[in-house]
């Protein structure tokens, strides 16, 4: 039998249309970590220095720059949002910033992890490989209008981010943190799954536009069914995002993990829970607001207090920064809980200046660790300024932005959220955020005054910090992206307004 | 239909009390042995459902390859077989309490929501029930309408495949 | 037969997996339990599939099929992060595995 039989008495099955260019960004980061593999199979001996890195920073920037074409169509008033194969995912400036924010991450991340990673006798494709995976599974989530390929890619995401966390398998802290990320994560990513069964049980739909449809056209006679499904999707969102109480994990795994792979949990990882949390909840479930917007108000304030609380009795550096990371995480669901346009907008605004700050915080970190990424306490910060005075400088802009000091793209974020609260008469809400800053603030001072302050003579000198080239670039960005941005926020702000999520019906 | 009713009686019942003997058992090759009944017996549900294809998978990919990878586990973290030290935390009031509690809600959520409705019967031939429903209508719609979750699916695969690799091997 | 023996079947074994999560210490046992609750959602969702028509039908299996593929990668991950403990530390014990507190 020839061929060309064989393949005439195949039934064609109508493949859906591809938008090739709508799609370049997944397929850029999934060919890099291929390539990445290929490369360390087929050659004999080691590549130059830094390949590995050089290619991870390079795919996330062409994955910008096709964001970047994309951004112009989605934002032409005739063209707009619209969706692409089959209606699983959605090509609007929501998607687009999230593309941009996630490849942020992993490039600034992979900078922080060139160095780590040789100095911790690690060096390979492997992690790289990972980031680049589990950022695609990252911004599959951010594009997701349906329910099947939101939790696919969470457990995309996931699944790579529980190998990087035990990637430096010599250290048992390493090795601590992949097992509790994992049983906790697949615990909660078990209850979102049975939430969006309990969604699509009521709703008869797992495509967002259609659920979203769905439920303009119809009033529910029982709500119990959906209600039931918005909590248990907040379960697995939460868990992601490190919303009080789904965030006992956090410190022990930002701790554990190696520190730049904790940079990228909390920048990337994070980033692609919140463009769930907002594509599914603020976008397709809309018409039941009033329902929903309780239960993130009650996360939202447990989140603000328990981040900024207990982060202060914390002594280790890495482990203060996750109980601040779940105080931002706080401040971000101070967004999410006004759904309003203003609210996403001040939300994506937070999360943009977010990464960055929490990207230079981190990258300190891994600096100031020393080999072995053991020197994580605050007496290994102290007279850093008298050793790298430029570093401490750097650490101190990162330390002041996290705080929400004028002139920081922090300030902005936090103004921007506790005013779109505000606009949505969230006053208590507001209230708490701004007390919540207060009492954060002194956390973050404390760090400042270890570094400029305690320098006695006499006093023990603490390790010899290295600036490597890679981690340097990864800082300076940082540092200008949190400085130019806090002075002149207008373009930022701007692309954050044009980024609202919309959902669109399936067509099929 | 009575004999759905009764497969499904048998079925239930044993998927919940293997179930519950695999949560509880102090083997763990047996706690192993109770969830191949669990996997066994929602297969048998999935026919009932006349979800065939699914059904397949689930002794294929469950019971074929995972119970088998569990039993490996197993064999690797334990030397000897049989009875071991203490398998269960301290918290086994605390756990069966938040269980029975989220059980009464989602009980309540399901019997308030949708009563006794029934599910409808398909009066198809074999072959109208694989051009709608069966599994050549699964296989079209796996490659068209949900060809993006296929792929990302293979991403997801890869990260596995390259993260237990990282994890696993010796340095 | 009802929609909701299946649904409340489905409910009895994800409570009986969640009672599996917090009550083992033994790291493989937590592993089986999490597919537990993964195969009670399975049954769920085949079954709200029947519910509605064809298109909803195969939405169902289809997420099924998925989900099965996910637990399966899940399990493989699962017990490289165990034999990795067990290997360092001859013990799958969670509790023991508790180097971080605060």
């Amino acid at each position: 039998m020839t061929a060309a039989l064989l393949f005439a008495q195949v039934e064609k099955v109508a493949t859906p249309k591809l938008d090739w260019a709508a799609t370049a960004p997944l397929l850029i980061l999934c060919g890099a970590a291929l390539l990445l593999l290929l490369i360390s199979s087929l050659t004999t001996s080691r590549p130059a220095r830094g390949t590995y890195a050089v290619i991870t920073v390079l795919a996330s920037a062409f994955a910008i720059g096709t964001a970047g074409v994309l951004w112009a169509r989605v934002t032409d008033a005739e063209r707009g949002a619209f969706t692409t194969a089959a209606g699983a995912l959605t090509v609007d400036g929501f998607s687009v910033f999230f593309i941009v924010v996630i490849s942020l991450g992993i490039a600034l991340s992979a900078l922080l992890a060139d160095d780590y990673l040789r100095r911790e006798n690690l060096d390979g494709p492997e992690l790289y490989v990972l980031m680049l995976l589990s950022g695609a599974g990252g911004i599959v989530m951010a594009m997701a209008n349906d329910l099947i390929v939101v939790f696919l890619g969470l457990e995309t995401l996931s699944i790579a981010l529980y190998v990087m966390a035990g990637f430096n398998r010599r250290r048992a802290e390493s090795r601590e943190s992949a097992m509790k990320y994992f049983v906790l994560g697949a615990f909660s990513s078990a209850f979102l799954l049975y939430g969006i069964a309990f969604i699509y049980g009521a709703t008869g739909s797992t495509n967002l536009g259609d659920i979203a449809g769905f439920l303009n056209a119809n009033t529910l006679e029982h709500t119990g069914l959906l209600l039931g499904g918005f909590a248990l999707l907040l379960v697995g969102f939460g868990f992601k995002a490190s919303a009080v109480p789904f965030h006992v994990w956090t410190p022990d795994v930002y701790q554990g993990a190696p520190t730049p792979v904790t940079a990228f949990m909390a920048s990337a990882s994070k980033a692609a829970a919140f463009a769930a949390l907002l594509r599914v909840f603020v976008s397709t479930f809309a018409e039941y607001r009033l329902d929903w917007q309780p239960l993130i108000w009650g996360i939202a304030v447990l989140t603000l207090v328990v981040g900024s609380v207990l982060a202060i009795v914390q002594t280790d550096v890495k482990r203060m920064m996750a109980y601040s990371s779940i105080s931002h995480a706080g401040f971000i669901l101070v967004g999410v809980q006004a759904a309003t346009a203003q609210g996403v907008s001040a939300a994506l605004f937070y999360v943009l200046s977010y990464t960055f700050m929490i990207v230079g915080t981190f990258g300190v970190a891994t600096l100031v660790s020393g080999k072995g990424d053991e020197h994580h306490g605050l007496e290994a910060y102290r007279g850093l300024s008298r050793r790298r005075p430029g570093l401490a400088l750097t650490f101190t802009v990162f330390l002041l932005a996290q705080a929400g000091v004028p002139l920081t793209s922090g300030f902005l974020a936090k103004f921007y959220v506790i005013g779109a609260a505000v606009d949505a008469h969230s006053y208590a809400l507001a209230l708490i955020a701004m007390l919540s800053s207060v009492v954060s603030a002194f956390l973050y001072l404390r760090i400042v005054v270890a570094m400029y302050m305690t320098d006695e003579e006499g006093a023990e000198p603490g390790p010899r910090v290295r600036v490597p080239l890679g981690a340097g670039v990864a800082l300076g960005l940082a540092v200008a992206f949190t400085v130019v941005v806090g002075i002149l926020p207008q373009q930022v702000v701007h692309w954050a307004d044009r980024a609202i999520p919309v959902v669109l019906a399936s067509g099929r | 239909m009575i004999a759905q009713n009764i497969a499904f009686g048998i079925l239930a019942a044993s998927s919940v009390l293997a179930a519950i003997r695999m949560v509880t058992t102090k083997n763990v090759v047996h706690a192993a042995l109770y969830l191949v009944v669990v996997l066994g017996s929602v297969a048998a549900n999935y026919i009932l459902l006349a979800a065939e294809f699914v059904a397949v998978v689930q002794l294929l990919v469950y019971i074929g390859a995972i119970v088998v990878l569990f039993l490996f586990g197993v064999m690797l973290t334990r030397a000897k077989l049989g009875h071991e030290g203490e398998l269960d935390n301290d918290q086994r009031g605390l756990a069966a309490v938040t269980a029975l509690l989220i059980l009464g809600i989602l009980g309540y959520v399901l019997v308030d929501y949708f009563g006794d409705d029934k599910l409808p019967q398909l009066n198809r031939t074999h072959e109208q029930l694989n051009a709608t429903r069966g599994t050549g209508a699964v296989g079209n719609a796996i490659f068209s309408t949900y060809l993006i979750p296929f792929e990302v699916v293979s991403v997801l695969l890869l990260a596995a495949l390259v993260g237990a690799i990282v994890l696993a091997r010796r340095d | 037969m009802l929609l909701n023996q299946f649904l409340l079947l489905g409910a009895v074994l994800f409570c009986i997996g969640v009672y599996g999560v917090l009550a083992r210490k033994n790291g493989v046992l937590v592993l089986m339990s999490i597919e537990l609750i993964l195969n009670s959602v399975n049954i769920n969702l085949v079954a709200f599939g029947m519910m509605g028509g064809d298109a909803a039908a195969i939405t169902g299996q289809v997420f099924a099929l998925f989900v099965i593929t996910v637990a399966a990668a899940e399990v493989g991950v699962g017990l490289a992060i165990v034999l990795l403990i067990y290997r360092n530390r001859t013990t799958v014990d969670l509790d023991e595995v508790d180097l971080m507190k605060g």
